[in-house]
């Protein structure tokens, strides 16, 4: 395997994408979490964070990410989409298309998940804020997994 | 100066201005890979290659949204689709999952 910009930047992408996983999931447990007394078990360990911590990582990991897949977009134009299409794996262009316009959607989101977090707004949209961080988790969650199974697919060939 | 930046407004027109560009296809511009090309809204360039209309879309969307951000407070839009605003993103991606529903129907 050669070591191109576009194969560093895949796996740069790749990366921050586990690390926008683990904050946002972690962020996200702990919102469901019932209020109650903090146990010494690996659960209560796991959700007893401030979720306020990882709204700047989340929103900068998220930036990053959007940015990065961005910019290897037309590679993936040219030398995945183009075979997918020759072997009639259209389910996995779909896939991919559904990818590209839920991170688009995730981006826009930023700015309203970050005003969401902020102090002042905790008591007035709570609903709002769980309902939010969801949406974005499930995108990270989704684009992570569609981009590890098109890679299995295809390959950094 | 401070620009009176509305988040909320910003994140709501997006989603709705992202669904509606996308269903009538009218992205700001294409860009062709193969050949570094651009060209205006929608229509395809000869002997090109494949166009990509996301950044297009994008950028429509953004622009949309950046303006009526400064137009309308957080305090208007946040009140009016407070408890609701998760609807707009929700409502966006099952916009988009409908349009691409042909690429699974295929087989």
């Amino acid at each position: 395997m050669n070591f191109t910009p576009t194969v560093i930047e895949l796996i740069l992408h790749s990366l921050v994408g586990v690390a926008l996983l683990g904050a946002i999931t972690h962020q996200l447990v702990s919102i469901y979490r019932k209020p109650r007394p903090r146990g010494p078990g690996f659960y209560d360990r796991y959700t007893g964070v401030n979720q306020q911590v990882f709204v700047v990582a989340v929103v900068a990991l998220f930036a990053v990410e959007v940015l990065l897949g961005g910019i290897v977009y037309p590679a993936y134009r040219i030398d995945v989409r183009i075979p997918f299409e020759e072997m009639a794996l259209f389910s996995a262009v779909g896939s991919f298309e559904s990818k590209e316009h839920f991170a688009g959607i995730g981006f826009a989101l930023l700015p309203l998940y970050y005003w969401l977090w902020r102090p002042e707004n905790a008591d007035s949209h709570r609903r709002d804020r769980i309902g939010i961080t969801s949406v974005l988790a499930f995108i990270v969650w989704w684009d992570f997994l569609i981009g590890h199974i098109l890679n299995n697919i295809r390959g950094l060939s | 100066m401070k620009l009176p930046f509305s988040a909320v407004t910003f994140s709501i027109v997006f989603c709705v201005a992202y669904a509606a560009i996308y269903w009538f296809n009218q992205p700001l511009f294409l860009y062709y890979p193969m050949t570094g090309a651009f060209t205006w809204g929608s229509a395809a360039l000869k002997d090109s290659g494949p166009g990509m209309a996301w950044y297009g879309l994008m950028a429509n969307a953004l622009i949309a949204s950046f303006v009526l951000a400064l137009a309308v407070p957080d305090r208007v839009s946040g009140r009016i689709f407070r408890n609701y605003l998760w609807v707009f993103p929700v409502g966006t991606m099952l916009i988009c999952a409908y349009l691409l529903r042909n690429f699974f129907l295929q087989g």
